[in-house]
């Protein structure tokens, strides 16, 4: 049985000439759990609004065709009846919740609809989500992931046959993102409810969910069984899709002279196992990095921080933290949501004050250091580049702190700045009205305007496609030459490998490890403690080989696609 | 030591600060004796006690209900910075008179006015702090909203105690660019710190557009997001109405705390007159 027909649709947005969905046709049978995938602005957020009749009943615009969502004509029916059949969740987690207290925000959709039973439906909901026990308390009180979840038990509540999720984990380290996918499955296989997920990660993909929509340019490319649609690694990549870590090693080495040409691709490092077993060791090689000055940059002596609540003791971030940067490391900050991240940083550019405990620039105590010396030492780029815009536009951003000080031939350095990230033809328009990886390019040449010896940017990655973050990673590479010491926060696993040459985790507030990523991710105890996760690839090779450490699909090819060839050339002789 | 101290002030004041006691305030005290209350019946004390005193001119009718009210306000357990605004709203309005008139030798004659003003404003002030800051702004919408006032308005008081911490952060996020980007006069000499004054106005204006826009930006997700949860179906339903209102329901506590005050009230009224 369909529980989604479309036939036909074509829709454009009041005011723009060009529709963002092109004749479109698809059927979704009941119990799906179906990806959409597809670039920034190929119309999957468009397409998902019509399913639950926002669009055209609240942004109006031409709409062409029909939506059929069990049985309903969309256009035939309001707003309310068809949110009990197909529920949306927005990306933007945080401004999705309406109300202060957790149970409270989960039935109150009920509430509207005049279900009398609504708080034993909210209970209902928070229970499916994994939420129980939290129906008292109060929204600022939960971590993002819980919060994620919190917004899916909102939708969940009218309990509708189709929930749709717009990039469900974008925000999420890997230990909440499963647990949002193990919910996710939980109410496709116990709940029968059809699951359509706009989302990036073909990982989960290929772990969580059975078809693959891939749009492009509004219209739909095709519909495919996850095994099928993953192996279509050159197309998915021409729409900027990244296949599974595994899935390109195996179809790069196949396209090589790799083994058994024609086979299957696999899409999970199990199915990888078997693949690449074929493949016996190779030969290590260890990434050696240039040897750092030991000059101290900047080091936290016996820091404790707490913060205030609304209620209850103080929550304590930092007990006794100690901590030294050098000068000229990349060091990446890792760990789950709320270790203590974005606190350090902010505590680096005086934003906070220690409890106890001092922070010393190359010896000398923040607290006698005033703003002007501090802003030449240290800069901090925000998580939300939002917050970095205080001018009308871009240009103006990013040449305010030099203008204000009076910087001989800042205007000549701001035009290098935008050259330099490709910002020149933005340079006139208002910083928020960018595309996100515009944004955060943007907030980059904000941060080192003023040539800090210090960089610290926070997340510089979340919240972007795949694409765009490798855009972004390869913006920061290049910064690499013109920047001194920076620090990243991050959850983005790929990053840290390709980026960092020291890497400290922290959980819970303290460093629980810190070194390179072999001595990292190589212990296996400290990353599960943690709740970080090496890239696939890494798992890949581990499973094939202990001695294995490789961060890349290169890395990973180098290692071991030499034996392959090896083994293919002896066939041959053969 | 004393530039410690400035420090400790100035941080004790930051916005971080101000938006944990807004939250403190509205949610923070919900497991006290007045916010378990029914929200209808204390409108109704609010109703007596925030209009009688200024009718009143008799000392001991109005030390009693001050009396009273301190005693609610400590009940409802009010944040710390509501408490300390009162004090200063107190003292800046007539306090200051009554302490001059006292140290200048003031007689009964003169004293006795100001302390009515002042016991007056302050039994007023106090028996609001009580009821808007000890009950919980859902509650409080839904009593209002029993007494025929429009969901609109019961919905705008508890959606703002939801944005407000949101608008708050948001501005200290912008506050904090301008901090790490800006480049504030020096304000040593007397001079210095009235241009740095003026800069810190300055600034805080400057923030007011990026403020709204990115709060603009924010809500645009929570329109659509209201849209499908119901809200507007919800405006329009009397069912709904009933349904929200049937959580309200009077118990024995109410009563007792109602006869208790029109009890203190009553012996108040009593002495008064045998004196």
């Amino acid at each position: 049985m369909n529980v989604i027909e479309i036939e036909d649709l074509t829709y454009s947005y009041p005011g723009s000439g060009e529709p963002a969905i092109k004749q479109l046709n698809l059927k979704v049978e009941k119990g799906d759990f179906l990806a959409i995938v597809g670039n920034n602005g190929c119309g999957k957020s468009t397409f998902c609004k019509t399913l639950n009749g926002l669009i055209p009943h609240f942004i109006s615009g031409d709409f062409e065709g029909k939506v059929l969502v069990d049985g309903l004509d969309t256009r035939q029916t309001d707003v309310g009846t068809l949110a009990k059949k197909a529920g949306y969740v927005y990306q933007d987690f945080e401004n999705q919740i309406l109300r202060p207290t957790v149970l409270d925000d989960a039935s109150y959709a009920c509430l509207n609809y005049a279900m009398t039973d609504y708080e034993q439906r909210g209970r209902e909901a928070l229970k499916q989500c994994g939420l129980e026990g939290k129906e008292k308390d109060y929204i600022w009180q939960l971590s993002g992931g819980q919060t994620h979840l919190l917004a899916l038990a909102g939708a969940l509540s009218l309990q509708p046959e189709v929930l749709i999720l717009d990039e469900p984990i974008a925000q999420l380290d890997p230990v909440h993102a499963d647990r949002i996918y193990a919910v996710l499955r939980e109410l496709n296989e116990v709940y029968h409810k059809t699951i359509i997920v706009i989302e990036h990660h073909t990982e989960y993909i290929a772990d969580f969910c059975k078809h693959v929509l891939l749009m492009k340019d509004g219209r739909i490319r095709w519909m495919l069984p996850v095994q099928e649609a993953l192996q279509r690694v050159e197309e998915l990549q021409e729409c900027n899709i990244f296949p599974p870590q595994v899935t390109i090693a195996a179809h790069r080495l196949q396209k090589g002279c790799g083994p058994a040409t024609g086979r299957r691709l696999p899409v999970t490092v199990e199915e990888g196992k078997e693949f690449f077993a074929p493949l016996a060791q190779g030969k290590r090689e260890t990434t050696v990095f240039a040897k750092k000055t030991d000059e101290t940059a900047v080091e936290f002596q016996h820091v404790s921080l707490s913060y205030r609540t609304v209620k209850g003791d103080p929550c304590i971030v930092f007990r006794d933290l100690n901590l030294n940067i050098r000068k000229g490391e990349k060091v990446a900050v890792v760990g789950s949501n709320g270790a203590g991240k974005s606190t350090l940083m902010k505590l680096m550019v005086g934003m906070l004050k220690p409890d106890r405990g001092d922070i010393r620039y190359e010896g000398k105590s923040i607290s006698y250091m005033d703003r002007g010396e501090l802003s030449r030492k240290v800069s901090m780029v925000y998580q939300n580049p939002e917050n970095m815009f205080i001018r009308d536009c871009v240009e103006g951003d990013i040449s305010y702190a030099m203008e204000v000080r009076g910087i001989p031939g800042y205007r000549e350095r701001t035009r290098e700045l935008l050259e330099r990230f490709r910002l020149t033809d933005l340079g006139q328009r208002d910083g928020r009205l960018l595309s996100g990886g515009q944004m955060r390019r943007a907030s980059l040449a904000i941060g080192i305007a003023l040539n800090p010896e210090i960089l610290l940017l926070d997340e510089p990655t979340a919240n972007l496609d795949i694409a765009t973050r490798r855009e972004i990673r390869k913006t920061l590479e290049e910064m690499k030459e013109v920047t001194k010491t920076v620090l990243i926060a991050t959850h983005d696993m790929q990053l840290v490998c390709e980026w960092a040459d020291r890497i400290v985790v922290l959980c819970h507030g303290e460093v629980i490890a810190d070194g390179s990523r072999d001595e990292i991710f190589g212990n296996r105890e400290k990353t599960r403690e943690a709740g970080i996760r090496p890239p696939e690839i890494f798992a890949m090779g581990q499973a094939l080989d202990p001695e294995a450490f490789c961060y890349t699909v290169e890395e990973f090819l180098d290692w071991f696609g030499e034996r392959g060839k090896e083994n293919t050339d002896e066939e041959k002789a053969d | 030591m004393k530039k410690k101290l400035t420090e400790n002030i100035l941080d004790k004041i930051s916005i971080d600060f101000l938006r944990n006691q807004v939250l403190k305030n509205a949610y923070g005290n919900d497991d006290t004796v007045i916010a378990a209350m029914d929200p209808r019946m204390l409108l109704v004390w609010y109703l007596f006690f925030g209009l009688v005193p200024w009718f009143a001119d008799d000392i001991p009718f109005l030390l009693g209900c001050f009396l009273l009210v301190a005693l609610t306000t400590k009940l409802a357990r009010v944040a710390g910075m509501v408490l300390f605004l009162f004090v200063v709203g107190i003292f800046s309005q007539t306090g200051y008179l009554l302490v001059v008139t006292l140290l200048f030798g003031g007689d009964a004659s003169a004293i006795g006015p100001l302390l009515i003003l002042t016991l007056k404003v302050a039994t007023v002030s106090l028996a609001s702090v009580t009821i808007f800051s000890g009950l919980d702004p859902d509650k409080l919408a839904d009593g209002l909203m029993w007494y025929g006032c429009p969901e609109r308005l019961s919905f705008s008081i508890s959606y703002a105690y939801r944005m407000l911490p949101l608008l708050m952060e948001e501005f200290q996020n912008i506050l904090l660019s301008y901090r790490l980007r800006g480049n504030p006069p020096a304000h040593h000499t007397f001079a210095g710190k009235v241009r740095y004054l003026i800069y810190q106005v300055k600034i805080i204006m400057h923030a007011f557009y990026p403020l709204m826009l990115n709060t603009a930006k924010r809500s645009r997700t929570t329109v659509e997001v209201l849209e499908i949860r119901g809200y507007r179906y919800a405006a329009t339903n009397r069912e709904v109405k009933k349904i929200k209102l049937s959580s309200l329901k009077l118990t024995n506590n109410d009563l007792l705390f109602l006869s208790l005050s029109f009890f203190w009230v009553s012996v108040t009224v009593l002495i008064s007159t045998l004196i």
